[in-house]
């Protein structure tokens, strides 16, 4: 299945899993890879017409991670409970770091403020919706996703900045490191679809299978 | 091409670029040539009853509360610290016209010297800048950047009764010496920018802007009509990211050629304005308020002169508080107030006083969809309405 908008991550990517086949038996297994992005992605902020000079340097969010998680599996793989964590989404020389978080359901993410300036997080997404108003450097503001789905992240003060959180109903996800590589343990035998989210798109879905006797697969992906 | 087809050929790019720009991403603006060109836009829509005091107008013909406007900013990158900015307008789908048009520079990378020139920003003051309807809480502006007094740069008056006999009715001045009535100026424009050079040195917390141009605060020009510049300056501090505080001052001459031509001899005639403004932020709240001191040296045509400068005062404070995400309150007090002169009815302001008190809510539907809504009341010393009240109403979506 492939997603023209990560709106439809919340329903497609989570919301079906539950509707397919038999609970799954056997060891666990791992699938990884790597994610190659060839496509050219920069953060461009709106032309500041009415400013008195050039921006301050402001640091280049890193675009070129995605996240691999499994769009549709046997039921039985998402029978395990979630962890309850904390993650961090930090802002720091006008920019979001990282540019996209991954989470479970259940996760509180932080916002620290390391900028000399003030920010103001929020977010108008469906899946959840909140303003953490202005704070200075040195202080934090929480907010915990319960609802699977995407989460448009920005600066009311400053328009350029702005992050992705992909909140999942599950645990099968990882997030590239700078290398592209990507690795999700524990995965349950059987057939599943693997999907690659980079940068605010689904960029693409492969069939993937994890053998009753478990072990490692492998499976790359080209994003151009 | 027509103006009318020209407007609406631009109305409909914007269109093209708005509805064009949502499907981005990452909510960035629409670039070309991997980035070196960048369109921003803004369109916005206000509508309100029949302001029939005059109260909201910015030309005999324009009122700021019922206005279609379509924007276009556009950056080109032409190398590194060297840009160059434009913004075109088209009100009620009127031709399109140049809002600013300069070049921005940084000849030194390693030194906090940034050079402007062309059809820059104003540096006077804090609202001109941020005057866009996503950064603007209310619908309305402050009096001070749009009220039209009863003054004219393109003509000057009989002397003090005729002027005085003026208050109240900046829309449409009539001078006995001037052939048409025609709109009186601002304190300071907040709807045009001004042409020359302006140069920023240092950065936040401590940055001093410098522009010497070609109008005055309450006539910016694109072509200079009076051989006289505009030197202007604004000292930014911000002492923590909650404060920020600005002093500002110019110093201009005001009439055009073509006034000072119809006087018995050669007199000056200027505007200085003084400015402070304040920006308290923390949480969900900001309080924003700036004082703006005008004083006009303005001849005249009879032989009874306005020996002292005329003085205006305009300041305003407003506030506004988001109780939900999305979702906030604000309010604006405003006030306007004129010296006096001596007149056969006695000592009387040179234009009526003005209060304006605004309160509204503003929604936004998603990140770059914003409602507002608010009331209006405006009270007046004098003209032919003295007081009213409107119901306000906005969208604005920008890219």
């Amino acid at each position: 299945m492939v997603l023209g908008r990560p709106a439809r991550l919340s329903h497609a990517g989570l919301g079906c899993l539950l509707a397919l086949a038999a609970p799954a038996r056997g060891a666990d297994g791992t699938i990884a890879g790597k994610v190659e992005v060839r496509r050219e992605s920069v953060a461009h902020a709106r032309p500041a017409v009415a400013d008195l000079g050039m921006p301050p340097p402001r640091e280049k969010p890193d675009r070129g991670r995605s996240v691999v998680y499994l769009e549709t599996a046997p039921q039985g793989a998402f029978e395990r409970p979630l962890p309850q964590s904390h993650a961090r989404l930090d802002q720091r020389d006008e920019a979001f770091a990282p540019y996209v978080l991954a989470i479970a359901a259940g996760t509180t993410v932080d916002f620290p403020n390391n900028d000399r300036t003030y920010h103001n997080v929020f977010s108008l997404s469906k899946t959840r919706r909140f303003d953490l108003g202005r704070y200075p450097r040195g202080e934090s503001r929480s907010v915990r996703f319960d609802q699977p789905g995407v989460v448009r992240v920005f600066c009311e003060i400053h328009s350029h900045m702005n992050a992705f959180i992909l909140v999942f109903a599950h645990r099968y996800f990882a997030t590239t490191d700078s290398a592209g590589r990507y690795r999700i343990e524990g995965v349950p035998p059987g057939h599943y679809t693997l999907a690659v989210w980079n940068d605010g798109k689904l960029r693409a879905t492969r069939g993937v299978s994890v053998p009753e006797i478990g072990g490692a697969v492998e499976q790359d992906f080209v994003v151009e | 091409m027509p103006s009318s087809a020209l407007a609406v050929s631009a109305v409909a790019l914007a269109f093209g670029l708005l509805t064009g720009a949502a499907p981005t991403e990452a909510g960035d603006s629409v670039v070309f040539f991997g980035g070196r060109l960048r369109l921003g836009g803004e369109v916005s829509g206000t509508i309100a009853p029949e302001d029939e005091g005059y109260f909201n107008y910015t030309s005999y013909q324009d009122s700021s509360l019922r206005l279609w406007r379509f924007g276009l900013a556009v950056e080109v990158q032409l190398a590194p610290g060297t840009a160059l900015l434009a913004e075109l307008r088209s009100d009620n789908l009127s031709t399109p016209r140049l809002y600013a048009a300069y070049l921005r520079l940084r000849p030194w990378s390693h030194r906090n010297l940034d050079v402007q020139a062309g059809l820059v920003p104003p540096v006077f003051g804090a609202y001109p800048r941020r005057r866009y309807a996503y950064d603007n809480p209310l619908p309305s502006q402050p009096l001070a950047y749009q009220y039209l007094t009863a003054l004219r740069a393109d003509a000057v008056p009989h002397g003090a009764e005729e002027l005085v006999g003026q208050r109240g009715r900046g829309w449409l001045v009539r001078y006995a010496s001037a052939g048409e009535p025609a709109p009186g100026v601002p304190l300071v424009s907040g709807d045009r920018w001004d042409t020359g050079v302006q140069l920023r040195l240092g950065r936040e917390p401590l940055a001093l802007h410098l522009a010497v141009t070609q109008g005055s605060p309450s006539r910016p020009r694109v072509a200079d009509d009076n051989r006289g510049k505009q030197l202007s300056g604004r000292l930014a501090w911000r002492p923590s990211p909650a404060l920020s505080l600005g002093v500002s001052g110019a110093r201009a001459d005001f009439l055009s050629q073509d006034a000072t031509r119809a006087l018995p001899d050669a007199r000056s005639s200027w505007q200085e304005a003084l400015g402070v403004d304040l920006e308290l932020s923390r949480g969900h709240g900001i309080v924003r308020g700036e004082l703006v001191f005008c004083r006009y040296r303005i001849p005249t045509v009879g032989e009874t002169r306005i020996e002292a400068p005329l003085g205006a005062w305009g300041a305003f404070a407003e506030v506004r508080y988001k109780l939900r995400p999305g979702f906030s309150l604000a309010a604006r007090l405003d006030h306007l107030s004129f010296s006096t002169l001596h007149t056969s009815l006695g000592r009387r302001s040179w234009d009526a006083p003005v209060t304006r008190v605004e309160v509204g809510a503003g929604y936004a539907i998603r990140r770059q969809v914003l409602l507002k809504a608010s009331w209006q009341h405006n009270s007046r010393d004098g003209g032919r309405v003295s007081s009213n009240d409107l119901a306000v109403g906005q969208v604005s979506l920008w890219f």
